[in-house]
């Protein structure tokens, strides 16, 4: 499902990531680890395509990314394949809850407001936030807003999602929240690529660990060999 | 005349404010400083300054008073020729003080002693101001194209092809009193600032005839080759030099010094030198008490009379915001918008764009639509090329402001919207320019208001709003203080909601419903 090879990334001068090879079969949820700069985040914002690279290959859920600008609709295909969820949750500020999740599958799929409401529905229930459908973000803590960020993601019906620090930026217990929605995701099957620090939610959540040390990978393989 | 100059002080003052233009505001400052003498000059006070100050309009042009086509730097005329004598008879030099010609006789005992530029002997001024005699005989002239079907003033009694015939005149000049107080003829009189402004109008296809001072079109003939006058001049009367009814001393001696040019023949010999011969004989038996001053209306009648004209402008200045502000903002978004998301080849022209119209007067782009345009083939009615001069002009404003609302929309919503997969232009559509446009609300409610009051440059360009009504009934029935007050008062009357508009888009704005906060906490 996911390949990356040999991934290789400078920013001014600074190698952000050498030589990044790693595989994430169907239906396992891979973990990313190290310290921050270590490149986490980068390699992430590399497999929808965030960020350009300079050398080595990316192929997620059937599209395959080169060294160098993309081509906007390339990018498009890809990212209606590829779902992401950011530690800051960036949800739309002028839109409600259910507004949200409804944009992208009306604007980008095509469905109809009723469709796209009833799907929006349906995952605010999954995450258990349908009484908040109405909420703008502003009204709503931190963990409930990552939570209908992941049913924003979720809406597009991908193959892969991408998890960004999801719960830095929450204390504890919101925190406890959103693992719990993204543990029950990694056991319905759902693919998933988490960059996280902390390493109890990747032994729960994740089957395979990659551990980057200063844009190299240090260690991969199985989350019960590493952590 | 202690009165006139405070209400002259007052009209100065409430003018710069509607204008909402800095310029606007720095002369109503600059009014309200008393900087002449703390009276108006008598005879004496003109005799020991050394110097009499006349009061023209240059941009009025030929024959009375224009810059030398060989020295730009000074001014010629015969009413130039005319001041230069008076000044020598009341034993002083002459100094030139510009203004714009209706507006003139304001000037009058603050910053000028007497008016000598084509001022018609009329009632109303018989009324307000001392006349002197007359020194000079004027014609109505009816001008239009060669090729125009008008060969006879009586065409103008029906219709024209393309309905009533549009005319132009001076506003403020006897050429437009005449031509409005003729209701049986099918004839829009439209006013123009300046004398040649018509003519160009004519020439360029805008309007179908102009009505001047005959002596004018002489002069310029030649420059207007295209024009032809129509049928014999069809009214007239005669110049008077205006003085202030407070300088009985200087307006009795600057009459007696016209009545001595008169009868020893160096005024005909003026006129001779100016082509202007045969004006100066019908003056010999006359002076200004044959025309009787007007009566002063009551303050009933002048509500009556003035108050729909105000209403009927203000409607126009109303009309004018609420079609070219959407149209400002919809460009200026659209511009926004290119110059940070469109190709980078138009970004640079987006720029050139924005800092043109920023960096030019709104004034000058309204001349250039309305009076250039014409030239290259497209003639525009002034109503349209008033929205439109506003709407460039403003747009440039609001693509700036959009700009930093765009701007202040967290990244991270860009970057949400690709990362769901929408294009870039449905990022912009659904994402940010509906985020962007609620953070600049207020600041875009406040530049309405601002447009709202900019309406009056319109007038520059024929175009009857508010200010250009007020400036010209308060002129014509001498009340400018009272009508001054009815037009504010008309002003806020239309301005105030909008400010209410504008708070209450400020309290949405305040409410967590809107902005940035998908920060925790």
């Amino acid at each position: 499902m996911i390949t990356v090879s040999s991934l290789t990334k400078s920013r001014a001068d600074v190698r952000v990531l050498e030589d990044v090879s790693l595989a994430g079969p169907e239906g396992t949820v891979t973990a990313v680890v190290g310290p921050s700069g270590s490149g986490k985040s980068t390699l992430l914002r590399c497999l929808n395509g965030l960020e350009t690279f300079d050398s080595g290959g990316i192929s997620i859920a059937g599209h395959s990314l080169a060294a160098g600008p993309h081509p906007p609709t390339r990018l498009e295909r890809l990212r209606r394949d590829v779902g992401m969820v950011f530690q800051q949750f960036n949800l739309f500020a002028h839109l409600s809850a259910i507004d949200n999740i409804a944009l992208a599958p009306r604007v980008v799929l095509g469905l109809s407001a009723a469709e796209a409401r009833d799907r929006g529905l349906d995952l605010l229930d999954r995450v258990g936030l349908r009484s908040f459908a109405a909420a703008r973000p502003a009204t709503l803590s931190g963990g409930q807003q990552q939570r209908v960020a992941i049913a924003r993601a979720l809406a597009m019906r991908p193959r892969v999602m991408l998890f960004d620090e999801p719960t830095s930026a929450l204390d504890p217990a919101m925190a406890a929240e959103v693992m719990d929605v993204i543990v029950e995701l990694a056991g319905a099957g759902q693919t998933m690529v988490v960059v996280t620090h902390d390493h109890a939610f990747a032994r729960r959540a994740a089957s395979r660990v990659v551990e980057l040390a200063a844009g190299r990978i240090a260690r991969q393989g199985p989350v019960a060999e590493i952590l | 005349m202690r009165f006139l100059r405070n209400a002259g002080s007052l009209a100065g003052r409430v003018t710069g404010l509607f204008s909402g233009l800095c310029t606007g505001i720095v002369a109503g400052g600059l009014l309200a400083v008393p900087v002449g003498p703390a009276r108006a000059a008598e005879l004496d006070d003109v005799v020991a300054r050394g110097e009499l100050v006349w009061a023209a309009d240059q941009e009025g042009g030929g024959p009375h008073v224009f810059p030398d086509p060989t020295d730009a730097r000074r001014m010629t005329g015969f009413e130039v020729e005319l001041a230069t004598l008076l000044a020598e008879e009341l034993g002083v030099k002459p100094r030139f003080q510009q203004g714009q010609w209706d507006r003139l006789p304001l000037l009058l005992g603050r910053t000028a002693d007497c008016v000598i530029n084509g001022i018609e002997l009329t009632p109303e001024r018989h009324r307000d101001y001392f006349c002197s005699r007359p020194y000079f005989g004027y014609s109505l002239q009816l001008l239009t194209r060669r090729e125009s079907p008008i060969d006879d003033f009586e065409k103008l009694a029906s219709p024209g092809p393309a309905g009533r015939w549009r005319v132009g005149v001076l506003t403020g000049s006897a050429a437009e009193s005449v031509m409005r107080s003729r209701p049986d003829l099918e004839v829009d009189v439209i006013g123009y600032d300046g004398t040649i402004d018509s003519l160009e109008q004519v020439s360029g296809g805008v309007l179908d005839a102009a009505v001047m001072d005959d002596c004018i079109f002489t002069f310029y003939a030649d420059r207007f080759s295209r024009l032809k006058t129509v049928g014999r001049p069809f009214a007239g009367g005669f110049y008077t030099v205006l003085t202030g009814r407070d300088t009985p001393r200087l307006s009795a001696a600057i009459d007696m010094a016209l009545g001595r040019l008169i009868a020893d023949g160096r005024l005909k010999s003026l006129y001779d030198r100016w082509d202007l011969a045969g004006r100066q004989q019908m003056l010999m038996l006359r002076d200004a008490t044959e025309i009787p001053p007007a009566r002063r209306r009551s303050v009933w009648e002048l509500g009556r009379d003035t108050l729909p004209l105000l209403l009927r402008a203000a409607g126009m200045t109303v009309l004018l915001s609420c079609l070219s502000f959407p149209l400002a903002v919809c460009i200026g978004l659209a511009v926004a918008v290119g110059r940070m998301y469109g190709p980078p080849l138009i970004r640079p022209l987006l720029t050139g764009y924005v800092e043109v119209l920023r960096g030019t007067p709104l004034m000058l782009q309204l001349y250039a639509i309305f009076f250039l345009l014409p030239k290259i083939g497209l003639a525009l009615p002034a109503l349209v090329a008033a929205v439109v001069g506003l709407a460039l002009n403003y747009s440039a404003y609001e693509a700036e402001i959009y700009r930093a609302g765009l701007k202040a929309v967290p990244p991270g919503q860009f970057e949400a919207s690709l990362a769901l997969g929408l294009s870039k232009w449905q990022a912009l559509r659904h994402v940010l320019v509906p985020q962007a446009v609620r953070i600049v609300m207020p600041p875009v409610t406040s530049d309405f208001i601002a447009l709202f009051k900019d309406t009056s440059v319109c007038s520059a360009i024929t175009v009857i709003e508010l200010t250009k009504r007020y400036s010209v009934l308060a002129l014509s029935t001498g009340r400018i203080v009272e009508l001054a007050i009815v037009t504010a008062l008309l002003y806020l009357a239309m301005s105030w909601p909008l400010a209410m508009l504008s708070r209450w888009f400020e309290g949405q704005l305040e409410r967590p419903a809107v902005g940035g906060g998908t920060r925790e906490g």
